[in-house]
């Protein structure tokens, strides 16, 4: 560790930042596109229906059962390619992350959903409410609460884990610890540096959710 | 008014209501008393399809309730209920409470909703805590919000389901002074309750139910005082 070569660093610097951006992005999408689709995959898996309720079971079964690495691949070499004319590592990224996430927050949103008193929604339909108004004014704004830690466990983790987005070039933050490391011969300076950032990612998240959370338990 | 002929009520194997048969006249306030398990609840809560009918039927105002053409929403607004846990929505304001419903069920404006809410709340003796949250209310101040709430749909009929159990004796009275005022008023009642004074004050009609019927019916005089039935002599000896 004497040798430490501050310069690489320095000259990647750039690069860090832009991957960065890729991260950020790719981060968000897959956030965005996971929760909103998650919210449908917990309604149908809320089905009254045995028959109905068995593809998102499967769903969920399927992106949490296997490894997301895995999923990468399917998606970039198989699935992307038979839909799309050229793919792109990113797009795969996103779509991935996205699916992917879309499980565990269907999960969320589940455990959220559940967990409000059955009273509420009774009331709720005693006053004359139909299903979408006690969902939307009586159900999810309650549950929300409740899901916002588990949720920001979800995005961490989210983050994190497009970092797999490196294995099929797409050009985010790891892609370009790999890049330095490739031309450097050097572990240390590019990995600890990547590091370094996705922690600096991931306490401004956690401290923004803490933010949220508080603003949310005060009203 | 409500019309409840051969009504069956089964959760899986259990019957929990046998044969249900009680016609109820406008304006009239009907007490169903009986002990835990008689079904009572279960009989109230299938009054506005909270609880789905297994058999029987049920008409208010002529129509029937089951019929597939019958819209449930519009009847459950027809329809208040008040429950033993009062059921609030905690994350909205008292007023709010009152508003939700009358905004998204009868399409009120927000101006005349929150009008009529505050009369409605000075009504129940709580115009000053239009704008708190629920969690800083008494059990009683609650449900004296949740009959505010119910009433707010300008419903025909209400229904009561246990609405003191929850709570401390000391607000116990002024949740059935409101009660009271509503059967003054005119309103038609099903309530379910413990309160024997409430029943052979404000009662027009009391039901005794045992095991999935209604074991005997009788104004409150007659049936606290000369019950015909052994076994609502038996559980009026416990409860008297």
């Amino acid at each position: 560790m004497i040798d430490f070569r501050f310069e690489i660093i320095i000259e990647y610097l750039p690069f860090f930042m832009k991957g960065m951006l890729w991260t950020i992005m790719m981060s968000l999408i897959g956030v965005l596109m996971g929760t909103i689709l998650g919210f449908f995959i917990a309604l149908g898996k809320m089905l009254p229906s045995k028959l109905l309720r068995l593809p998102f079971i499967w769903y969920i079964n399927f992106f949490r059962g296997t490894p997301l690495l895995v999923q990468l691949f399917l998606f970039h070499f198989a699935v992307l390619p038979a839909i799309l004319d050229s793919v792109n590592p990113i797009v795969s990224v996103v779509v991935t992350l996205s699916l992917n996430s879309a499980a565990y927050v269907a999960e969320i949103f589940r455990a959220g959903i559940q967990s409000i008193d059955r009273g509420q929604a009774e009331a709720a339909h005693s006053l004359g409410m139909n299903k979408i108004q006690v969902m939307r004014y009586v159900i999810l704004p309650q549950a929300f609460r409740r899901m916002i830690p588990p949720l920001g466990n979800e995005f961490i983790v989210l983050l994190k884990d497009s970092s797999l987005g490196a294995i099929i070039a797409a050009p985010e933050l790891l892609y370009w610890g790999r890049a330095a490391t490739g031309q450097y011969y050097r572990v240390w300076e590019p990995y600890l540096t990547v590091a370094l950032i996705y922690l600096i990612l991931t306490l401004t998240l956690t401290y923004l959710l803490n933010y949220v959370e508080r603003r949310f338990a005060t009203t | 008014m409500i019309s409840v002929k051969n009504l069956k009520k089964s959760f899986g194997d259990l019957e929990v209501l046998k044969d249900i048969n009680v016609e109820i006249k406008p304006k009239e306030v009907v007490v169903v008393i009986g002990p835990s398990g008689s079904g009572k609840s279960t009989f109230l809560r299938c009054l506005n399809l909270i609880e789905s009918i297994t058999g029987g039927s049920v008409e208010i105002e002529g129509k029937d309730i089951t019929a597939k053409k019958t819209d449930i929403n519009k009847l459950r607004a027809e329809v208040g209920m008040v429950f033993q846990q009062f059921n609030l929505f905690p994350h909205k304001t008292v007023i709010e409470n009152i508003t939700l419903p009358m905004m998204t069920v009868r399409k009120w404006k927000k101006e005349a909703a929150i009008q009529k809410a505050k009369e409605l709340l000075d009504k129940v003796g709580l115009k000053e805590k239009a704008d708190v949250y629920p969690d800083s209310l008494s059990g009683g101040q609650k449900q004296r919000v949740a009959i505010a709430r119910a009433l707010g749909m300008e419903p025909k009929v209400m229904l009561f389901d246990e609405p003191t159990s929850a709570l401390d004796p000391e607000m116990v009275g002024e949740v059935l002074e409101v009660m009271k005022q509503l059967a003054l008023e005119g309103m038609t009642m099903v309530v379910v309750t413990h309160e024997m004074g409430f029943a052979r004050e404000v009662g027009d009609r009391v039901l005794f139910m045992d095991e999935g019927y209604i074991v005997e019916e009788n104004e409150p005089q007659a049936l606290f005082g000369n019950p015909q039935h052994e076994r609502t002599q038996a559980f009026l000896s416990k409860v008297l």
